[in-house]
Parts: C-alpha cells; sequence; structure tokens
C-alpha cells in the first residue's frame, strides 16, 4: 500500500537561505582583510641580550640604525668585534606551521660565519610539546660554525652524516619538515640582512638565486644578436667626444671608426654560452665558476678595448664595470685562456667577467655595463679625464630559474615530493564522492555498503593519517586567524600538499552536505574511534545514555572551547597552541602516540570514553569539527531523504542514529551530522524503513486474511 | 689609542695591532679587581659601555655615586658620538661628509661638520699644507692598487696629486663646495678626537665629573672610582712591545698617529698618512702621540706633526698652548 510513499522523499530540497547564518563567514572575511602585519619587534633589551652573552663578553651599544647589538671582547684594555647579535624577527618575519614566526637569536661573526643560534620563541605544533622543543633547538645549534654566506639548505634527517655537504646542509627532522624548513629561511634571511648593513656582502636580493635554465637552443651568433641575447654596443669618435664635452679633451683622441664596437654576452644561458664557447669550453666554463656564479663576456672590436695592454689576467679591470640597481657588482676576470670563442664575433681582445655568488648579481634582471674612458690633458704632467658611457644589458626573464632558498623551492619540493601521495588521496576521494551522491547505490545495500565504509575508514586512518600526516587540525585554522590578525601570510599552508587538498575538498563538501563529510569520512582520529568501537563489540559494552539536557549542554562545549581558541590566536596569544591541545590529533595520529605520558593517556582515554559515549569527543568538545559546523550552516542541500512518517510516528531512525543528530521530530540535525549513512541506508531498504514494511506487510496481509477467513 | 689620518674602510684588525701597540693599560677602563672593591668601599662605582663607531670600538667609562643612574649619561654619551658620525664619518654612506664627496657641494651642511672642517682648513694653512683634509684621493688610489696586491704607479699618483688642495674647499654660508672634479674629504684625521670632545662635554652635561672615554683617541675627565688617576699607557712602536710611557695623572685629551693602523705595505713603509705634497707615507717616524686641552686639536695636531717629522712638526705643536707631542722614529 501507499505507493505513493516514494513520492513523499525530499531530497535535494534547497535550504532557505540568507539568514544569520553567513554571519560567520563574514567575520572570517573581515578578519583577513583586517590582516594588518602589527609590527611586533624584538624582544630582549641589554639585560636580555647581556644574558645570552654573559661575560667576560662585553655587549656593546646597539647600533642606532637597525637593531643589532654588536658582541665584543675585551683585550688588553682595548675591545674586538666578535659577533653582532640580533633577533630574527626584526629583520626576517616568515610565518611557521603555527602561523606566528618563530624568533631566533642570532650571532654572526665579522667573517659571515653563525656564531650563535638560539630560539627565543616559536609557535611550531610540532615541537610544542608534541616533539618537545628539545629537537627544535638542536636543529638550530647546527648552524654554529656554518657561514651565511652560502644557502644552507635542510636535509633528510641524518643527511649530513649520509655525505650531504656539511658546510651546506642541515640534518632535517621526520615529522617537522615544515617548521624546519621556516626555522631555516628565517635563519639566513635574518643573517643575509644584517650582513649587508654590517658585513659587506649579500648586497643583491636578499638570499634570491637566479639561476639560467639549462635548456638549450641551437642560435647562431647573428641570431643572438638580433634577439639582443649579444649585446652590440657601438661607440662612435663624436659620441666618445661628446662625452668629454667641455673638459678640452673633447678632440684629443681622433681616429678611425667606429671608437669601440663591443659585444656583450651573459654566457652562463646555455644558449648563448655554447653558441660563443663551444659545447666543451663552455661546459668547462661552468664546472670551473662555482655554483650561483656567473661570466659575462665583453669583446671588442674598434680602437677600444675593454683590457689595457699591460692587463694582469685575473684582475679586476678599471675600464668596464658592471652596475645593477645603481651599485657596482663586484666582477674579476676569469683568467680564462684566450682562445675558444666563435669565430663570428669580432677578434679584438676580449674578457670573461666572473661575478661569483656573494655579489649578490640578479642576471634575470636588467643590468649596466660602464665603460671608463680616459685622455690626458696637458703635456709635462699630462691629468687624466675619465668619462664613463654605459650601455643596458637584459635577458628575458624566461631563460631564469628564480630560486629564493626562502620561499620558492620549499614548497615547490615538497609539492613534487608528495605527488603520489596527493594522487591517492585525490583517487580516494573520487571514489567516496560518487558512493555518497548514489544514494540508491551502493549506500542502499547495507551490507556491502558497511564493508565499503569500514575500507574507506581504514584508508583514512591508516594512508590520509598516519602515513600522509594529513590529520586535519584546529591548528590551520589558528594559523589563519594569526595570519589574519597578525602576520598576513598563508603561505605556511603551502608546505603540507595533501592538507591542502583536504581542506580544499572539505571545504567544497562543506558547502554541498555539511561538516559530516570530514568528520565521518576524512577525520583519521574519527576513523580510529570508529575502529575501536567497532573492535570493542564483542565486549558488549553498553551506551552510557546521556540525558538530554546534558547532552545539548554539552554539544555546545565545543563552540564554546573554539571561541577561545580563536579568540586568543586573534588576541596573539599563544595560549592558543595550548588550548589546541585539547585535540588528541598531534598524539594519535601525527606522533603515533609517541609522545609523554599525560598526552597518551588523554588520546586514549577520548577514545576508552568512545566506547561509553560513542564519538563523545568528535561530538561534545572537537574545535575542528565546530568550526567546520559553523560553516557548515552554509550548506545548500538538505540531502538526507525523509518522509512523512519520520518522526511522527516513526522514530527509528532517530533511535538508530549513533550521533542522536536526528531530532524527535524527524528533523535532521546537520551541524551534528556525520554522514555515516545509517539513516540513509535505512529509508532506502524496504525491509527496515518502517512506514515501508508497514506498508508491505499490511498488503501482505490483506490477501491470506480472506484466504484466512474460509 | 688610535692613528689618525686617512681611514675609509673599517680595519677590523685595528683594535688588536693597538692593543699591543700602544695600549691602553687596562687598568684604565675597568680597573683590577682589588681596586674595584676598594671603590666600593668608597661608595663609588664605574662602568664601561662599549660600542661600534668611525669602523672601530669605542668605550666610555663612567665613575660615579653607588646606586647612581649612569644610564641617561652613557646614553648622551653615545647619542654624541652617533652625531658626529652623522656629520664626519667616512663610513657612514649617508654622513654629511660622504655625501659632499659624492656630490662635490653641500648645501645647509651639518654644524657639526663644518666646525671640523674649517679646524681642518685653519690648521692645513698653519702647517703649511702638511696637514690636508683633502688627501682622500690618495686612500682609494692605494687601497685599490692594495686589493690587487700592488703599489699605485708614478702617473697614478701625479694624477691625484693634482686632485688634492685644501685650498681648493669652499665654505660661505650655507654652502660647501669642492672646486675640482674628482676630489674628496676626509676627517679622519681629526674625527676621533673631535668625538672625544663632544661625548666628555655631554657627560659633563649629565653632571658626570670623572670619565675615560676611548673614542679611538682618548679623553679622560677626573679620577678612576676608586680615587686613583686615571693612566694612559703609551705604547711602543710595534705589537707587542713594551710600553714606551704611562701618562699618569691623565686628564685632557691624547691622540697618536701611527705606521700601524690600516697598512698597505708589511714592512709599514706604506700606510694611511699620506704626505700632501707626495700621495706617499712620511718615512721619518712610526708614531706620533699629542696631548693637548681639546681632542681635536690632539688628534689633528698628531697627524699634522707625523707629516711634518720630528723638527719642524715639533715646532708646529709648541705654538699651542698646553700641548706636547712626543714622537716614535721609524723603526
Amino acid at each position: 500500500m501507499r505507493p505513493s510513499a516514494k513520492r513523499a522523499l525530499r531530497p535535494g530540497s534547497a535550504k532557505p537561505s540568507g539568514r544569520g547564518d553567513l554571519r560567520p563567514l563574514f567575520a572570517i572575511l573581515w578578519a583577513f582583510l583586517l590582516g594588518l602585519a602589527s609590527a611586533s619587534a624584538g624582544t630582549l633589551d641589554r639585560a636580555g641580550i647581556e644574558r645570552h652573552f654573559p661575560a667576560p663578553l662585553v655587549v656593546g651599544e646597539r647600533d642606532d640604525k637597525i637593531p643589532v647589538w654588536p658582541i665584543l671582547k675585551q683585550e688588553a684594555g682595548s675591545y674586538e668585534v666578535i659577533a653582532y647579535a640580533f633577533e630574527s624577527i626584526d629583520f626576517a618575519r616568515i610565518p611557521g606551521f603555527g602561523g606566528a614566526a618563530p624568533n631566533l637569536l642570532i650571532a654572526l661573526a665579522p667573517d659571515g660565519s653563525f656564531r650563535d643560534a638560539k630560539v627565543l620563541s616559536h609557535h611550531e605544533p610540532v615541537f610544542l610539546e608534541g616533539l618537545g622543543s628539545e629537537p627544535l633547538f638542536a636543529f638550530v645549534e647546527q648552524y654554529v660554525g656554518l657561514s651565511a654566506k652560502r644557502p644552507i639548505r635542510v636535509g633528510r634527517p641524518g643527511a649530513r652524516a649520509n655525505g650531504a655537504p656539511p658546510a651546506t646542509t642541515v640534518d632535517g627532522i621526520s615529522m617537522a619538515t615544515a617548521s624546519t624548513r621556516v626555522v631555516n629561511e628565517t635563519m639566513l634571511a635574518a643573517a643575509l640582512a644584517v650582513a649587508r648593513a654590517k658585513l659587506g656582502f649579500g648586497a643583491g636580493p636578499a638570499g634570491l638565486r637566479v639561476e639560467a635554465k639549462p635548456a638549450f637552443e641551437p642560435l647562431s651568433v647573428a641570431e643572438l644578436e638580433r634577439r639582443g641575447w649579444i649585446r652590440r654596443f657601438t661607440v662612435s669618435q663624436s659620441q666618445a667626444d661628446q662625452a668629454f664635452a667641455g673638459t678640452g679633451v673633447e678632440d684629443a683622441d681622433p681616429g678611425e671608426e667606429p671608437f669601440a664596437d663591443l659585444r656583450i654576452a651573459y654566457l652562463n644561458v646555455p644558449s648563448i654560452g655554447r653558441a660563443i664557447l663551444g659545447e666543451a669550453a663552455f661546459a668547462r666554463l661552468m664546472r670551473e665558476l662555482g655554483p650561483g656564479d656567473h661570466a659575462v663576456l665583453v669583446v671588442s672590436d674598434g680602437r677600444w678595448s675593454p683590457i689595457p695592454d699591460d692587463f694582469v689576467l685575473g684582475s679586476i679591470p678599471d675600464r668596464v664595470t658592471i652596475q645593477q640597481g645603481g651599485l657596482a657588482v663586484n666582477a674579476r676576470d676569469a683568467a680564462w685562456e684566450r682562445r675558444d670563442l666563435a669565430p663570428s664575433l669580432p677578434a679584438g681582445p676580449w674578457t670573461i667577467l666572473k661575478i661569483t655568488e656573494a655579489a649578490g648579481f640578479d642576471p634575470s634582471a636588467p643590468w649596466t655595463l660602464a665603460l671608463k674612458l680616459t685622455r690626458e690633458r696637458g703635456q709635462i704632467f699630462p691629468e687624466k679625464i675619465s668619462r664613463e658611457i654605459s650601455t643596458d644589458y637584459a635577458l628575458p626573464p624566461e631563460l631564469f630559474l628564480r630560486q629564493s632558498p626562502d620561499a620558492g623551492p620549499d614548497w615547490t619540493e615538497s609539492w613534487r615530493a608528495r605527488g603520489w601521495e596527493l594522487g591517492v588521496i585525490a583517487a580516494g576521494l573520487g571514489l567516496l564522492v560518487p558512493v555518497l551522491v548514489r544514494q540508491r547505490g551502493l549506500v542502499a545495500q547495507a551490507r556491502p555498503f558497511s564493508l565499503f565504509r569500514l575500507g574507506f575508514l581504514a584508508f583514512t586512518l591508516g594512508f590520509v593519517g598516519w602515513y600522509a600526516q594529513a590529520q586535519l587540525s584546529i591548528v590551520t585554522v589558528v594559523g589563519l586567524v594569526r595570519a589574519a590578525f597578525h602576520t598576513g601570510d598563508l603561505g605556511f599552508l603551502l608546505y603540507d600538499p595533501p592538507s591542502l587538498l583536504l581542506w580544499a575538498f572539505v571545504l567544497v563538501t562543506l558547502l554541498v552536505w555539511g561538516r559530516g563529510t570530514f568528520c565521518g569520512w576524512l577525520c583519521p582520529f574519527g576513523a580510529l574511534q570508529e575502529f575501536a568501537a567497532w573492535a570493542a563489540k564483542p565486549l558488549r559494552i553498553r551506551q552510557v545514555a546521556v540525558p538530554p539536557p546534558l547532552d545539548r549542554a554539552l554539544r555546545q562545549a565545543k563552540y564554546l572551547l573554539l571561541g577561545l581558541i580563536l579568540g586568543a590566536a586573534a588576541l596573539g596569544s599563544p595560549l592558543a597552541d595550548s588550548l589546541g591541545e585539547a585535540e588528541p590529533f598531534k598524539t594519535a595520529i601525527t606522533l603515533y602516540f609517541l609522545r609523554s605520558l599525560p598526552f597518551v593517556a588523554y588520546a586514549l582515554g577520548l577514545i576508552l570514553l568512545n566506547l561509553f559515549v560513542y564519538k563523545g569527543f568528535c561530538r561534545y568538545l572537537c574545535p575542528l569539527g565546530a568550526s567546520l559546523a559553523v560553516l557548515g550552516r552554509l550548506r545548500l542541500l538538505d540531502w538526507i531523504p525523509r518522509r512523512a512518517e519520520c518522526g511522527s510516528p516513526c522514530q527509528l531512525c532517530k533511535v538508530r542514529c549513533r550521533y542522536g543528530a536526528i531530532a524527535p521530530s524527524g528533523r535532521i540535525d546537520y551541524p551534528e551530522c556525520f554522514q555515516c549513512m545509517d539513516c540513509v541506508t535505512i529509508i532506502q531498504d524496504p525491509k527496515q524503513c518502517v512506514p515501508e514494511v508497514l506498508a508491505r506487510r499490511r498488503a501482505h496481509r490483506a490477501v491470506p486474511q480472506t484466504v484466512a477467513a474460509e | 689609542m688610535s692613528a689618525s689620518g686617512i681611514r675609509l674602510r673599517p680595519a677590523p684588525e685595528r683594535r688588536r695591532i693597538l692593543a699591543g701597540a700602544f695600549g691602553a693599560l687596562a687598568a684604565v677602563a675597568s680597573g683590577p679587581a682589588a681596586l674595584r672593591a676598594l671603590a666600593g668601599a668608597q661608595g663609588r662605582q664605574a662602568a664601561t659601555r662599549a660600542g661600534l663607531a668611525f669602523g672601530t670600538t669605542v668605550s666610555l667609562t663612567l665613575a660615579g655615586a653607588r646606586g647612581a643612574d649612569l644610564e641617561p649619561a652613557f646614553r648622551a654619551g653615545f647619542a654624541a658620538i652617533r652625531a658626529v658620525e652623522a656629520a664626519a664619518s667616512l663610513y657612514r654612506p649617508d654622513s654629511a661628509l660622504a655625501r659632499l664627496n659624492r656630490d662635490g657641494s653641500l648645501d645647509d651642511p651639518d654644524p657639526l661638520l663644518v666646525e671640523q672642517l674649517r679646524f681642518a682648513l685653519d690648521l692645513a694653512a698653519a702647517s703649511g699644507g702638511a696637514f690636508d683634509p683633502t688627501v682622500q684621493p690618495f686612500w682609494t688610489l692605494w687601497a685599490e692598487a692594495a686589493a690587487r696586491g700592488e703599489r699605485p704607479d708614478e702617473r697614478a699618483l701625479i694624477e691625484a696629486v693634482a686632485r688634492v688642495g685644501w685650498r681648493e674647499v669652499e665654505i660661505s654660508a650655507g654652502a660647501i663646495r669642492l672646486a675640482r672634479p674628482g676630489m674628496g674629504v676626509t676627517l679622519n684625521g681629526l674625527v676621533q678626537g673631535y668625538a672625544a670632545d663632544r661625548v666628555l662635554a655631554a657627560l659633563a652635561a649629565h653632571g658626570i665629573a670623572d670619565a675615560f672615554v676611548d673614542t679611538g683617541e682618548f679623553g679622560a675627565l677626573g679620577r678612576h672610582a676608586d680615587g686613583t688617576p686615571w693612566r694612559l699607557g703609551i705604547g711602543g712602536p710595534r705589537r707587542g712591545g713594551d710600553l714606551a710611557a704611562v701618562i699618569e695623572p691623565f686628564t685632557g685629551f691624547a691622540a697618536t698617529s701611527g705606521d700601524d693602523a690600516t697598512v698597505f705595505s708589511v714592512d709599514h713603509r706604506d700606510h694611511h698618512i699620506f704626505d700632501p705634497a707626495t700621495g706617499t707615507s712620511p718615512q721619518a717616524l712610526s708614531a706620533v702621540t699629542v696631548t693637548a686641552p681639546s681632542g681635536l686639536l690632539a688628534d689633528a695636531l698628531s697627524t699634522a706633526a707625523f707629516v711634518l717629522g720630528p723638527e719642524r712638526g715639533a715646532a708646529l705643536v709648541v705654538r699651542y698652548p698646553g700641548c706636547a707631542v712626543r714622537f716614535t722614529a721609524k723603526v
């Protein structure tokens, strides 16, 4: 009977929107707009610095231009500078994984080496009570003795013992890859900034390393000249005379035209260097240059020569200067043997200028070659008069790889390295979505669906959680709030590709289905609880019935906790990190329970609680769940089908819902729904859904009744 | 104590060298523990604050009643040093002097720069050009040659001599101008002594009656915290040598110009003090120490006397009341 029962289903009805539900979103947008980087400066005063550099070291008067303290040593009544001490936060504010920048106390010796490095403060979640701060302290200590003149990379744990160059590598820490990189960037960027100001090196863009891409295109010298990759620069006699206008030697140097005819080329770009030097010589030159060094060729035709007759190989030529950004770049003759040049270039005198990495030269940006022309005035004691003529040189930036050790390679590297994990997670999500969409498909088949669910949760716990370390966490939300209020930098998100993928997916599903997709399917700790409950089934533990008023009150607790955490984060209080420990994810998933006893006991306690109050943590306490529930109010679909009988008279789904997300009226409390699909399975199963069972029974009964009457 | 003269770039080793060569006695700065204990018994204290200025280390030692807050005086002392640096330090690319050299002229010059430059030009006249604040082109020439491991060639030196001449510096109301292109002014021959003047004046304005300052040159007021006079050691001509003399009691100012500071040759033949007429270093002396009633005078006279040599140098110094000079022959 009641063949119309199916028509009573109301799937997919759009939820009326435009109520106060948008407020949380506005609050968050507003927080982002507020993203004012509050300029919190260094924390140490003279006494603070003196604590770190005690007698007999002497803390000198702070520099009047930049917050740097000279550290001196007294010897026989006079002083000697042994280091410059400073706080990284004053020079490089790089937000860490928790959204706030770590602050390091760094002492840089006059030779550019790290004399001291200590952590003053940090908000890296993995170290805060997780691994403990000791591994971070030990990590930072590795820098002592290394030179800030060379980029230092974070290797794998134990990299130095396994052959990584010890002068440019520090050992990483497993499970803290992103955090150690942030600390590394902070060290290098701050040290370079101070070195530029106090030690006179690192003049270029801080830490930026620009290298020619290895791509080779066979081009002729003529074609290179046409593109301007080999710059031809001609100075006529009259131009040279003009430069000397008003000096009395305007026409002291007549001769054939042209006065100077130069070819200028940046050799590191293979298409240029190989065309000029030939393949073998180009390879040799590149080997001879250190990593990050540059080579520039200047070859002349015409009367003027870039190098005088008595030029000493390997010295700094004074007739040609490379300038960039108004500053002279230190360039020295590379003492390269005088042959090997392409025959189509002029045969005049030439030099290959070598620019070392420390010069901070950026070949992808325009630079200038200045020629110094000198004439003499007078006969007996001739006065030398010099004038400069210069020409610009620029290559297309596409020829270069701009690597900032501060940011670029690190996050792209983690995306490359974790590409396959991303692929597996994406495949998992691609499997999940159609199953959840097609409610009359797998969902309707109780047993196969529960097997699918167990399988998927195993994937969530084992692969997403323990292997790929992609347990989403309130820590990220805290980071976002800190970024909005303090740092304005969301870069930290890029270091953890699997989590970012999941966040993107979860945000989309929030709009479609609500918080349940994450909480019920993609939260590794949630999966762990579900397995624990499943495994404990033979123990016949009975669920504790939480009285409804208490249940309602407890459900609000998670919002309170969320408010406290976000408030603390917005105020810049480290309390946010401590309160975030209410979340056992780090203990159970990130650190595999390898943590100090109180944390392990807490996490295990929650799992135990789950046996009596199913997913009690998720429903009552989880701040991440609370934040998703708040955002989930933007959900577009009321996607759980309902019948007219739901709630009145039928209470089956309400009773079977292990999350208490169905009101006695039959209404679904979506912010509490974990999308386990139990109620959908019931409603799709004519053998379970009470109205259908009754209808069938009535229809069934009708026929035999007449028979029985016989 | 230090050599004055021409110095453009920081010379980090300078302090070490000087500590051996002309090392002020350690007692000067902090006092031996026993003396400090004695000072404590008398209810007096001394404190030292070191810092970096003029491309080297500087330090101020103040003595005062125990419990007195010396912090404001330290701040004032260093502020005085920073003000002099902002006017006339060649180690600061943004100092008034550096801008003058870069642009060849300077409008509304810093009064501290004008005062030093006027003094320098007066002394140039009085010393017959032996002291010349326009010898900066020599420094550039020698420093570049030294970077190549060479000495500048004759022609380059002659060319540089043509760009040196104190008469080509014009100070008018509201502007300083260098008359010829390629000129450069250095006040390194007197700026550290001048800083000592300014620091002691600032300290005195804060009620400090006992102080010892090392701005590269030395100045002292009053006595040490324990009541003993300040002492200043004059080193022998080379590092590691014994002290040649001790000035005790030391009040007023003392400055030394020596061939030990920035050197261009291992035998100390070529260094940072130049004869304006030749562009090379004078060969008669290793060091000259002048004591004087002002740091400016002490510092500038020591440079002038170094160039002039013993006889003419002594003749110059006696013309200034309250000044004395001590020569150390070239070794």
